[in-house]
């Protein structure tokens, strides 16, 4: 058995998280992807972080490792000619093109979707960028933070006593970076059966500011539909939905719909507070939640979490814990699952990573090697797949070109 | 013209609240044709969920449900009758993809699953996204996307410096499941167009935010502790956070809305643009601040500077001024920016569609275009159920008469 993608061959010009993570989607289940980096510094995500003992090292950095599963890694500097004329040539033989070169620096290169289609009308080439690549913010600057806030979702998150001079909250991560890719690997995929379908290729435009604009949920329509604006101040719009301490910690309680809240209730065991009028109905539960808080906070006050979480789900309510990185390695669930992968890196050794994102029956998801080193297969690619004379290799990289 | 990219696929949706409705919207977006199973005895939470248009209630005047359905017909049967399971298989039969969000064994117990359905169309597609996935000791647990983020390790590495694990805003599992669903159903689609082969997909949504968190899960076995939380500040830029500005020019509802701009600064170069920027060319060279360690030593300081400067200025202006000069600003939306943004408007980002119930309202569309293909959305999210008779007849073939027959027995409640 093969992955679904394993007739694919990719090219990425990728740094940090978006472009890197829809190649390495297609890469995971299958896809052949040449990753093209700068020489000399390498991807960006390479100066990140994290790094075994908190020293820094561009060969060791956990993110890009991540991300870069089972990819080639070649260099190239595709601001000058001879680079430009090479990566042409990985172009010309791919059915994919994915990156993320902000546009001030696809201008500066040349690098855009006329060019490319010239050479090779079946590609489909995918564009990851902060804004699009029209509109009045085309040209902006932008970092995870940014696109991340401006897209709607900072302004949603963050909690505190005097909340109003507390900065809205960015979740950890790379989390715009990460949904840029995936939504990104969406779109690329409905093209491919597109070509398949067609035999033609075309470019598609994905904007990470619109991404993130699409995932907000019942908030962003708050706008349209009833002219509020919604805000991580205030009442939330459905109760109970939060976080609440118990004896050793915390448990996310979710008990939204009739028939969990009546499951909780008794596992309460039936409390006389609970027949009050003011919490009958999701409406009134909701509405007069701070008083039921007080209700409730004083029954978990005895509870502990791993208890309760096991406790509510047997009654099929859907309450959680807070997991850390420790428990998530260690669950006995996601062992069962084989859901992390343990992957051997030349240089920063054996680690688990975060394995299948989905399990299809017929087509396998696999670790085939893992993230290059930089320029790791610079002689395979371009001496042994676009057959560059040993010489013209050896004096490019000298250029520093490659 | 080409056809759209997904032309002449059909998907059986039973999915429901947002998850699943998140990744067949995906796949209506690329022209596939999605037929939501509803049914008027459990009506979908978005149904009832608020904002609702004026303030009415109603099922069909949800702004979350007509968000997230756009594209979407919507057949109305009634799973708890044997007829109405029957009306759901032949759906299911007719369509070349199943998709549902159920916990794991519901589709079974309909008679649903995939052992069921593949013997009659062995080239079937189906997807499952539950919580924690068809198989492990916890596949029959439940989980909501809110709670997700707690689980998924996520709410363990998001907080102020100091302070307990705090949410994402969002019910951020959902869309990430759904997506990450969508790419699923591509893939296997795309494999199906090569091979004439279909398969069972097991999308847990506990795998797939833990997935996003990847970087915290190599961190501590590279340094054998669990990382910490720091607000909205990053290892590697400072300045990075949110800044204070002057609330929104105008009130709503009588309330004032507090206002912020989002600043990140990757390097010194960036540094000495922001210092000339909030009129300090001269904080680009000071010692306190002109390297990144400096920064990161004074960054109480450095965030009390940059706040004097932003908090005497909208957003927006705080945002434009930063970045004419080339730094990465941008301010913390609200729904209401959004709204109005002319980037977003410039690029037809939104769309405004009549609905017989709510009328035009400006919903988002897909965040990408393609050049050659037509995707995005034809028609506004479906009222419950009005394209009942019209698959049963169109799709499944049944005549006026049965379908006269199974709206008496409550099979189409």
């Amino acid at each position: 058995m093969s992955g679904p993608f394993s007739s694919l061959k990719v090219v990425e010009v990728g740094e940090l998280t978006s472009a890197p993570y829809a190649a390495k989607l297609l890469a995971d289940l299958g896809a052949d992807v040449i990753k093209v980096e700068p020489p000399g510094r390498g991807d960006r995500a390479r100066h990140r972080g994290p790094y075994p003992k908190n020293e820094p090292n561009p060969e060791k950095s956990g993110l890009f490792l991540y991300l870069n599963t089972n990819k080639l890694g070649v260099t190239l500097d595709i601001f000058r000619p001879e680079g430009m004329a090479l990566l042409e040539r990985l172009v010309a033989d791919a059915d994919v093109l994915i990156h993320n070169l902000a546009p001030p620096e696809m201008d500066r290169a040349g690098f855009n979707w006329e060019r490319f289609r010239q050479i090779n009308p079946r590609l489909v080439m995918t564009s990851i960028t902060p804004y699009g690549l029209s509109g009045p913010y085309r040209n902006r600057e932008a970092e995870e933070l940014t696109i991340w806030s401006q897209g709607g979702l900072t302004y949603l998150n963050g909690a505190g006593p005097d909340t109003r001079e507390i900065p809205p909250l960015k979740v950890f991560g790379q989390q715009s970076g990460y949904q840029g890719g995936i939504h990104g690997a969406v779109a690329t995929t409905g093209a491919l059966m597109a070509q398949l379908r067609d035999g033609e290729g075309q470019h598609i435009d994905v904007s990470v500011y619109e991404v993130c604009a699409s995932m907000l949920e019942l908030t962003y329509v708050y706008w349209p539909y009833a002219q509020r604006v919604a805000s991580r101040l205030g009442a939330k719009p459905v109760q109970p939905l939060e976080a609440l301490e118990c004896k050793d910690g915390i448990i996310f309680l979710c008990a939204i719909e009739d028939h969990q809240w009546k499951a909780f209730v008794e596992l309460m065991g039936n409390p006389a507070w609970t027949e009050e009028e003011l919490f009958r109905g999701r409406g009134r539960r909701t509405a007069n939640w701070d008083a039921a808080r007080l209700f409730v906070q004083e029954w978990l006050n005895e509870q502990t979490v791993q208890d309760l979480y096991h406790k509510a789900q047997a009654a099929r309510i859907p309450f959680a814990p807070v997991s850390t990185m420790g428990d998530l390695l260690s669950s006995d669930h996601l062992k069962a699952r084989g859901f992390f992968v343990e992957i051997r890196h030349p240089v920063a050794g054996t680690l688990k990573y975060p394995g299948p994102l989905f399990q299809m029956s017929r087509t396998p998801w696999e670790i085939r090697r893992p993230a290059p080193t930089l320029g790791q297969h610079n002689h395979e690619v371009f001496v042994e797949r676009l057959k560059l004379p040993q010489g013209e290799l050896a004096q490019l990289q000298e250029k520093g070109v490659i | 013209m080409a056809a759209a990219p997904l032309d002449g696929i059909r998907v059986a949706d039973f999915t429901w609240v947002w998850a699943g409705p998140y990744c067949t919207l995906q796949l209506g977006y690329m022209g596939a044709e999605v037929i939501r199973v509803e049914t008027r005895t459990r009506l979908c939470v978005t149904r009832h969920m608020t904002p609702m248009a004026d303030g009415k209630p109603g099922p069909n005047r949800s702004g979350y449900f007509n968000q997230y359905n756009q594209n979407k017909k919507s057949v109305s049967i009634n799973l708890h009758s044997p007829e109405g399971r029957a009306v759901a298989k032949r759906l299911a039969l007719a369509s070349d993809v199943v998709a549902n969000n159920f916990a794991a064994g519901v589709m079974d117990r309909l008679g649903l699953g995939y052992e069921e359905l593949r013997k009659d169309k062995p080239d079937i597609i189906m997807i499952t996204m539950s919580g924690f996935g068809e198989t492990g000791p916890l596949r029959e647990y439940v989980a909501y996307g809110p709670s997700q983020v707690p689980l998924s390790g996520l709410s363990a590495l998001t907080g102020y410096r100091g302070g307990p694990p705090l949410h994402a805003g969002f019910s951020y599992g959902d869309p990430n499941g759904g997506i990450h669903g969508a790419f699923a159903v591509l893939a296997a689609l795309y494999h199906r167009a090569r091979t004439g082969e279909g398969q069972y997909i097991d999308l847990s949504q506990w795998e797939a935010s833990v997935a996003m968190v990847a970087e915290g899960i190599l961190e501590y076995q590279m340094t054998g502790r669990e990382p910490e939380r720091n607000g909205n500040r990053d290892h590697w830029m400072a300045p990075h956070g949110l800044f204070r500005c002057k609330d929104m020019a105008e009130k709503v509802a009588g309330r004032s809305i507090d206002m912020w701009v989002s600043i990140a600064v990757p390097d010194d170069e960036h540094w000495r643009r922001l210092a000339a920027a909030i009129g300090r060319p001269e904080l680009g060279t000071d010692p306190r601040f002109a390297t990144l360690a400096a920064r990161k030593h004074n960054e109480d300081e450095l965030e009390a500077l940059i706040t004097q400067w932003t908090s005497q200025r909208y957003a927006r202006e705080a945002e434009e001024a930063l970045q004419k000069a080339g730094v990465a600003a941008a301010i913390a939306s609200t729904n209401k920016d959004l709204f109005e943004d002319p980037h977003l408007q410039e690029r037809n980002f939104f769309v405004e569609l009549d609905h017989p119930e709510v009328g035009v309202r400006r919903h988002t569309g897909p965040p990408w275009r393609m050049t050659r293909t037509p995707s995005g959305v034809k028609r506004p999210a479906p009222l419950l159920g009005q394209d009942t008779d019209e698959v049963l007849a169109r799709v499944l073939g049944y005549s006026p008469e049965e379908i006269a027959k199974l709206h008496e027995v409550g099979a189409l409640k």
